[in-house]
């Protein structure tokens, strides 16, 4: 079986998705699973009066199941108590689109997951948001504090595509480039790189740009991609930098990212 | 109603009427077998013979070094499995490219388990094989190397060239996967000097099930099927007759009309390219700006998913590809996309499109009606794109 070969139901869902949006309201509380690594991320709205849901949106990055499966969760839950929608499975919703291809099941097949993270959310009287980068400061997961060394093969690979000094952006023309966040002038040196290939990477182990208003609006409109929450662990490569690992701290997954350079500012 | 449109030609090709015409004798009245002994069979070994000499001469060979096979993908098992057994005692070591099709990678891997080792050249971001890096892991025991002529996904097409003259009197065999590039780019293996090179018959739009291995005079290959001895004793198994006329029929096409159909395909792509960059915000070219197979644009879009953009492009009746994970049987991104430097969700917003010998300039302009509104639609429930 294909993996897109879906229902008809499941076509209609994602052609037609119903209740596609954002809610907002001291009695709206948000779920949000999955992580665009794996291609899915959903996001659930949910407006409580009393104890039922009388307003559900969604939000949803992913394939044809992932869409349509949110869609159809907001139709299926709407105006159901809290303890009845928890009750709502994967499975109810795969029901409901007259099933889903297997493979599907488990990776795309989330929306029930996020409807209930936004029930316990808001019986927790959790408000969903991104954290603050002060908040990730001070809870001891930043940056700035940390041993640079700790990443492996820094030594190694030094002059061989490992920088722990500003490099001339001259000799890293069309190169893939990865600058670990050190404040300002890692940012600005990534700017900088910018400007002579279209790949640099900027890695930051917070959840936003603590770069100032100005330098962060830069950061952004410009080509650099940035890693949020993000960790340098090791390099690799044959005789220089080819790969660097990766962790996302927020998933706790370690990925290799395949780059030709790396810059960490004081390593 | 808009007439349908299919942009998905690295997947499949509707065989040339002119390659049908050629075959349909030998699927009837010429039905012989070419080792028979009677008339007949002697008329099928003169066909068969033809044929050969018609894929010889697109390659620049001599039709003593081309054996025919189902397809590309025994081409190439038959040359690297072939070479590596049969060579075993003299190096147990292999190099292949990062962006190599899947068939070359599960080849490895199949090596991996009988006891070789196997290095892989990572691409630069455009899909590109620096030779210094490829050189730098060649060692003596290293048996072959095998890089694809261009890319069959992101199109960029590879200095063959360059790393066949730099590995020359090194000892190490250079087996090339030309698949992709065959029919659309110019490939000489008296000019360069490969060793290995695996064709497929339907890519260049003769019939499905038929390939070839060209292997260049003096390197020794072991069988890989055993039967009765066909094709030098490399491929056994009575010759697909119709099938193989066919790719030699495809061949001599594609051989007189290459220049003007790379030409026409180019353009094309060229007016796809800049309409998709221009008109559609964060969007991106994957694969080499210049370097690239006349045929190929392969572009992503931040903020969304390739399988979604796919069935909804299916829905306005175009057909495409994708390197999103999501529609492939193992649920991960396109190995070539991460190996260039992009992040798994990156390569899950990519869409392929490859034109062919019946596309048609207005089969662009339809993609341009389709294509911007597809994208803001997924973007617009996206949770991954801002909303201005």
């Amino acid at each position: 079986m294909k993996s897109t070969q879906y229902s008809e139901k499941t076509l209609d869902h994602f052609r037609n998705p119903r209740n596609v949006g954002t809610l907002t309201g001291d009695d709206v509380a948000i779920g949000r699973v999955g992580n665009p690594v794996c291609g899915d991320l959903m996001e659930m709205y949910i407006r409580v009066q009393g104890d039922r849901i009388a307003e559900i949106t969604f939000q949803t990055f992913g394939c044809g199941s992932a869409v349509a499966t949110s869609s159809m969760t907001t139709e299926l839950v709407r105006g159901m108590t809290l303890d009845e929608a928890l009750e709502v499975t994967r499975k109810d919703v795969a029901d409901a689109l007259d099933g889903l291809p297997p493979i599907k099941m488990h990776c795309s097949n989330l929306a029930a997951d996020a409807l209930h993270d936004a029930i316990r959310n808001w019986r927790g009287h959790k408000r969903l948001e991104p954290l603050s980068a002060e908040e990730v400061a001070s809870s001891g997961a930043g940056c700035g504090a940390r041993d640079v060394n700790l990443v492996e093969g820094l030594a190694e690979y030094a002059g061989k595509g490992a920088f722990t000094t500003a490099p001339d952006p001259a000799t890293l023309a069309d190169r893939r480039v990865l600058v670990v966040d050190k404040g300002e002038p890692s940012a600005r040196l990534a700017l900088e790189l910018a400007k002579v290939t279209p790949r640099v990477v900027f890695v930051t182990e917070l959840d936003t740009l603590a770069l100032g208003e100005e330098l962060s609006q830069d950061v952004k409109r410009s080509d650099v991609k940035v890693l949020f929450q993000s960790r340098l662990l090791s390099l690799g490569g044959e005789g220089e930098v080819e790969k660097a690992r990766i962790h996302d701290l927020d998933e706790d997954d370690e990925y290799d990212l395949f780059v030709d350079a790396v810059v960490v500012l004081g390593g | 109603m808009a007439e349908d449109v299919y942009l998905d030609y690295q997947s499949a090709k509707p065989v040339d009427p002119r390659v049908i015409e050629a075959m349909l004798p030998f699927l009837t009245e010429r039905f012989g077998n070419p080792a028979a002994l009677h008339a007949v069979g002697d008329k099928a070994m003169e066909a068969l013979e033809n044929a050969r000499r018609q894929v010889a001469a697109f390659l620049g060979a001599d039709p003593a070094e081309i054996v025919f096979t189902s397809g590309a993908t025994e081409a190439n098992n038959l040359a690297i499995l072939g070479y590596a057994s049969r060579n075993r005692r003299t190096g147990d070591h292999v190099v292949i490219s990062e962006v190599e099709h899947i068939s070359i990678h599960n080849i490895a891997k199949y090596l991996e388990k009988d006891g070789f080792t196997v290095s892989k050249v990572p691409p630069d971001q455009y899909g590109r094989i620096d030779p210094a890096k490829l050189r730098a892991r060649v060692r003596d025991e290293t048996l072959l190397v095998s890089v694809g002529w261009a890319s069959n996904e992101i199109g960029t097409v590879q200095p063959v060239p360059e790393i066949a003259e730099m590995l020359r009197g090194t000892g190490v065999v250079l087996h090339v996967d030309a698949v992709a590039a065959e029919g659309l780019v110019p490939i000489d293996v008296d000019a360069t000097p490969v060793d290995l090179l695996a064709l497929s018959s339907n890519d260049i739009y003769g019939p499905p099930g038929v390939g070839a291995l060209y292997i260049r005079d003096g390197v020794k290959l072991a069988p890989i099927a055993m039967g009765g001895g066909q094709e030098r004793g490399l491929r056994s198994g009575t010759e697909n007759l119709p099938g193989i006329v066919g790719m030699g029929a495809a061949a001599e096409i594609a051989s007189a009309e290459m220049a003007d159909e790379a030409a026409r395909l180019a353009s094309m792509r060229d007016r796809l390219i800049e309409a998709v960059l221009g008109t559609i915000p964060d969007s991106h070219l994957n694969g080499h700006p210049v370097t690239r197979l006349p045929n190929n644009a392969h572009f992503r879009f931040e903020g969304v998913e390739g399988e979604s953009l796919l069935l909804l492009m299916k829905d306005a009746g175009i057909s495409v590809s994708t390197g999103s994970a999501c529609s492939s049987k193992t649920l991960e991104p396109s190995h070539t996309l991460i190996s260039c430097g992009l992040l798994h969700e990156e390569a899950h917003g990519s869409l392929e499109f490859t034109f062919g010998r019946f596309s048609k300039p207005a089969d662009v302009d339809r993609v341009m009606e389709v294509l911007p509104e597809v994208v803001a639609r997924l973007r617009h429930m996206s949770p991954l794109y801002p909303s201005e």
